[in-house]
């Protein structure tokens, strides 16, 4: 139950802070990758810079999570890409556009939901190497 | 809409790294929350293995081996691994914690309802069938949109698990650690963003 709590509350303002951003925004994540507009180029761009510097101090503390260079890195990623711009949403985004009052968001994830489903059940049968992990 | 300006947005969202590392213990990702949920069964499986494991006492784990050993390589393997003068005889079992699935699923219906709260008590909150005037002038009628959000997010889910991890896992916390994987991802799935993005521009210009 603790364990819940502290997801929760984590949940809560990480959405929150994603909406008041504006990545759910998908006209802004358009101008965005349109090069018309900066501002969410910066926001990400000095939020790794900091997030380095954070976790440069903290290093004695993270526990190692291994990301492999592997042979679903690069098409994984042009393919995240490509869906990215498509629907206006990252697995987190998503519930940004729902919280928004998007509606039409429930289909991006049906589609996030039969994505993962369909990956795996693949990656079971016919590929089978290590795609690392990602903050589990 | 107004949004906040770059600086406190990245403020925020390294605060929100940083915080969920210092309350979770892990580094922000949010696509092996997806896999967990989605493959919920499997995981409640190994999770209630997990708990008999560990639930176990370290002499009843240890006579289940010997009976294996036993079972398998007969007496000699028993006497000899009986025999062997080991530190290890004195260490606890390590027990393997595993975060709950139900833990990850309210992690994402959270963001959810953060989301909410926020655009309910600023104004942003919009009720709509379609995701953006944008979106709908690219795709179209509703039932367009709605199929190219399908496939959209069909394209994420796919990608992210093929690629080990999404904006928050490669993107913030693997580039933030310089890892030469999060560096490729992240620039693989921004560049093809962008490209699809220009491609999306010219066609409704």
């Amino acid at each position: 139950m603790k364990e819940h709590f502290k997801y929760a509350i984590v949940g809560l303002v990480f959405g929150a802070v994603i909406t008041g951003i504006g990545f759910g925004d998908y006209d802004e994540l358009f101008k965005m990758f349109t090069l018309v507009d900066a501002r969410l180029w910066l926001t990400f761009a000095f939020s790794v810079i900091l997030t380095m510097i954070i976790l440069f101090l903290l290093r004695k503390r993270i526990p190692r999570q291994d990301k492999l260079i592997q042979p679903g890195t690069l098409p994984g990623s042009m393919l995240f890409g490509f869906g990215w711009a498509i629907c206006g949403a990252c697995p987190a985004i998503v519930f940004v556009h729902l919280g928004q009052g998007s509606v039409a968001a429930i289909s991006t994830i049906a589609g996030i939901v039969f994505g993962v489903w369909l990956q795996r059940k693949l990656h079971a049968k016919l590929f089978r190497w290590d795609t690392g992990t990602c903050g589990v | 809409m107004s949004y906040w300006p770059w600086w406190i947005g990245a403020i925020a969202l390294s605060a929100v790294s940083l915080f969920y590392f210092l309350l979770i213990g892990r580094l922000l990702g949010v696509s092996g929350s997806w896999a967990k949920v989605v493959f919920w069964r499997e995981q409640s499986k190994i999770e209630s293995e997990n708990k008999k494991f560990t639930d176990d006492s370290p002499e009843e784990i240890n006579n289940t081996l010997l009976a294996e050993t036993l079972a398998e390589f007969g007496e000699d393997a028993v006497a000899e691994l009986q025999g062997m003068d080991t530190d290890t005889d004195s260490q606890p079992v390590s027990k393997t914690k595993e975060t709950s699935w139900i833990s990850h699923l309210v992690f994402l219906v959270s963001m959810f309802i953060g989301s909410l709260v926020y655009s309910l008590a600023t104004g942003h909150f919009n009720l709509r069938y379609d995701l953006s005037a944008v979106h709908s002038q690219i795709f179209g009628s509703t039932t367009e949109v709605w199929l190219a959000l399908f496939f959209g997010g069909a394209m994420v889910g796919f990608g992210t698990q093929m690629a080990g991890g999404c904006t928050s896992g490669h993107g913030l916390s693997g580039c933030a650690r310089l890892l030469p994987a999060s560096l490729l991802s992240t620039g693989l799935f921004v560049g093809s963003a962008v490209s699809i993005s220009l491609l999306m521009k010219a066609f409704i210009s």
